[in-house]
């Protein structure tokens, strides 16, 4: 019997190297060789312990959309209906099943945004140590090694210092979708961000399905993304990312995230899961200059089936550095979350700040939730607290709202929406904010416990 | 308005409280005191109906309703309120979106109209106003990171603006500075009303120079031992609980004219010893 990975390797080996350097067509071929060698992860890798694959069992592997080659959903000319944007006011690029369809022509002063070949020959010398540090080896960066491999469609968004550019510079929009009625296949796509000294940039990501029924029950295909985006904060860049990701039930979404900072640089990100068969988010930053901050929070809410995995890694390299994680979850049905959380203080160090902090609220007998907290510290004088929950709602407080009157449903209803709206609260204007409440309180899963 | 008959209760299977008597008119305030573990707090919890007390005899009547059939919330819309000993933290829930959902769900209950947020908003500053509380508390989330004193406050703000026929003091001073007990005092004091009925609970006597009773009970070992005006009150101060203890009951239930009830109990508590 074939499994999957031995599948994929065929398909792997069958794709047809596109044109790009030397040393990223060996690079890619690098990469081929290390998936090849190290299959896709199992049980047995830490990593991956908690996040099963069967899901992908009947994923074919999208064939590379090459790098000039315009979207599916346009070269078909199909009426389709695109998800409405998550945020008004804001530059739209639309990415459907792994290729860009359009690029905007209004983006906010300072930005440029270019397909990933046009890029490569703008910002090589940027690229090129990006896309070799990528770790590429065994099981656990499979999907990193295959994005390597296979992601010749991509983005590049280059963010110079603007003249004015406030708090309030424009947003750019990531609107990622797949096509109705495709054949289950996992596709590739890679996006950097660079942002120079100074530089700001408001981003917001959006998964988002726009066919079948309200939760994407019926009439939706399996479909997956396999997304690699690397960003390089600046000295005293600031990066805003909001990410919402109320996908189909059967669509997969695995993103790595990876953030060089440097000092004084700000990184704050802002993450919601409420939807997809599978959806895990491997986001690592590097505090490498002094003075930087990550500022990292996020919420799943999760019914059905559904599983979310956020593995998060702040690494401080410099002194006086301050990173936080805050991260909450509400699971209800036969729902599974997955959360690693992980502060490593390098040697040097000094003076870092670290809180991390993961609270769940299981609905269901049937949920299950798995949280790992790791602190490591290495350096002097740091501040750090973590703490990692897992329970259900406290009784006390829905005591507390019916004795002035609030049904026992509806208490329960408003102490689990406020439960993520702690989450909701730190995303960056208000209309998006509200938005956000609203898909969670509409994924919210009926409390049965 | 309200009143209790024979009342017995357990929590988690220990009896706390062991045949009280209590009738409380409309328009009265009466204090419930007594040393800690008596059952002050108890008797708050049963009939808010807090889940885990079990009432195993007596009855409660409401407005001559059995009150003990109704779940916590249709006791809250039938118009009792219990100002919490400790008002619980909601993080997420804004206090101003919090009280519009209690008082609009309590106006459905009675069949009235519910506030739209401008009607809402209007009333809210006028039960500020009243009670000298600036509205930064109406934007934050319910009770978080209130200070002891903002959280009375709060409570009692929230009395004001849903109006209840019979409110519960629980332990209202406790936690509180004298200038909080002040400012708290105040804001019960407004409420009071020829409709409305209150039942202080309280250990301390202090509380009872700014909100005077109409009637004082004393609360020992479940059951309703000594009742009076409100200098029973100044008297237990000045004697503290330990005279419960030793029996001398006697000279404290003649001097302040016990119902019935208190009385029997009280033959009883100095006969035991």
């Amino acid at each position: 019997m074939t499994t999957l990975a031995e599948k994929w390797t065929e398909a792997l080996a069958a794709t047809t190297p596109s044109p790009a350097p030397t040393w990223l067509r060996e690079l890619r071929d690098k990469a081929g060789m290390q998936f090849r060698a190290g299959g896709l992860p199992h049980r047995k890798v830490e990593a991956w312990k908690y996040t099963p694959l069967r899901v992908l069992e009947g994923f074919e592997l999208a064939p590379p959309v090459p790098a000039q080659s315009p979207a599916p959903a346009r070269t078909a000319g199909r009426a389709m209906d695109v998800p409405a944007p998550l945020c008004e006011r804001a530059a739209v690029i639309d990415i459907c099943d792994g290729a860009t369809v359009d690029l905007p022509v209004n983006l906010p002063e300072g930005v440029r945004v270019m397909p990933l070949a046009e890029g490569l020959e703008r910002f090589e010398e940027r690229l090129r140590p990006l896309f070799e540090a990528v770790e590429l080896g065994g099981a656990t960066r499979a999907f990193t090694a295959l994005n390597t491999a296979l992601a010749q469609q991509g983005l590049v968004v280059h963010v110079a210092r603007a003249r004015n550019a406030g708090p309030d510079a424009g947003r750019l929009l990531l609107r990622w979708y797949f096509s109705p009625g495709a054949a289950a296949a996992m596709h590739h796509f890679r996006v950097f961000l660079l942002l120079d000294d100074g530089a700001r940039l408001d981003l917001v990501e959006q998964f988002m399905y726009a066919w079948g029924s309200e939760r994407g029950g019926t009439g939706s295909t399996a479909a997956g993304l396999n997304l690699l985006c690397q960003a390089e904060l600046g000295a005293g860049a600031v990066l805003e990312h909001t990410r919402v990701q109320a996908e189909s039930e059967q669509a997969v979404l695995l993103t790595s995230t990876t953030l060089e900072q440097a000092a004084d640089s700000r990184y704050t990100y802002r993450g919601f899961d409420l939807g997809a068969s599978l959806a895990r988010h491997e986001l690592t930053t590097r505090l490498r200059g002094r003075g930087a901050v990550a500022d990292i929070a996020g919420a799943w809410v999760l019914d059905g089936q559904r599983h979310a995995d956020n593995h998060v890694c702040v690494e401080h390299l410099a002194p006086g550095c301050r990173s936080e994680q805050f991260f909450r979850g509400v699971l209800g049905g036969r729902s599974r979350g997955v959360f690693n959380g992980r502060a490593l203080i390098r040697p040097g160090a000094d003076g870092s700040s670290v809180r991390q902090s993961n609270a769940n609220l299981l609905l269901s007998p049937l949920a299950e939730m798995d949280t790992k907290p790791e602190l490591e510290i290495y350096a002097d004088e740091v501040e750090a607290s973590h703490g990692a929950t897992v329970g259900q709602l406290d009784e006390a407080a829905v005591f507390y709202l019916r004795s002035r009157g609030l049904g026992a449903a509806a208490a329960r209803r408003m102490l689990t929406s406020a439960f993520c709206r702690t989450v909701t609260d730190r995303v960056k204007g208000r209309g998006l904010a509200e938005r956000i409440a609203e898909l969670m309180d509409a994924a919210m899963p009926e409390a049965e416990l | 308005m309200l009143e209790i008959r024979n009342l017995h209760a357990t929590v988690g299977g220990k009896a706390i409280l062991k045949g009280l008597d209590l009738k409380v008119a409309a328009g009265e305030v009466h204090a419930i005191m007594g040393p800690n573990g008596s059952g002050k707090s108890t008797l708050a919890s049963v009939i808010a109906g807090r889940e885990g007390y079990e009432v195993t005899a007596g009855e409660v009547l409401y407005k001559g309703r059995n009150l003990l059939e109704l779940e916590p919330e249709e006791r809250a819309c039938e118009g009792i309120f219990l100002a919490f000993q400790y008002p619980v933290e909601i993080p997420g829930v804004n206090n101003t979106y919090f009280l519009r959902a209690a008082l609009n769900a309590q106006r459905k209950y009675r069949g009235e109209p519910e506030l739209d947020s401008m009607q809402f908003l209007k009333l809210v500053r006028e039960k500020l106003a009243i009670l000298h509380i600036s509205d930064d508390l109406m934007h934050r989330a319910v009770n978080e990171g209130f200070s002891g004193g903002e959280k009375k406050r709060n409570e009692i703000f929230q009395m004001a603006v849903l109006e209840p026929a019979l409110a519960i003091l629980d332990e209202t001073d406790s936690g509180l500075d004298i200038d909080a007990l002040k400012l708290v005092a105040e804001g019960v004091n407004r409420q009071r009303s020829a409709e409305r009925s209150m039942i202080v609970v309280t250990h301390y006597q202090r509380l009872l120079d700014y909100i005077v009773p109409d009637r004082v009970h004393v609360l020992s070992e479940g059951r309703i031992v000594a009742s009076g005006g409100a200098d029973l009150a100044l008297k237990l101060e000045e004697q503290g609980y330990t005279w419960l203890e030793q029996g001398g009951i006697q000279p404290l239930a003649e001097a302040t004219q016990p119902s019935a009830a208190a009385r029997s109990t009280a033959r009883k508590v100095t006969a035991s010893p």
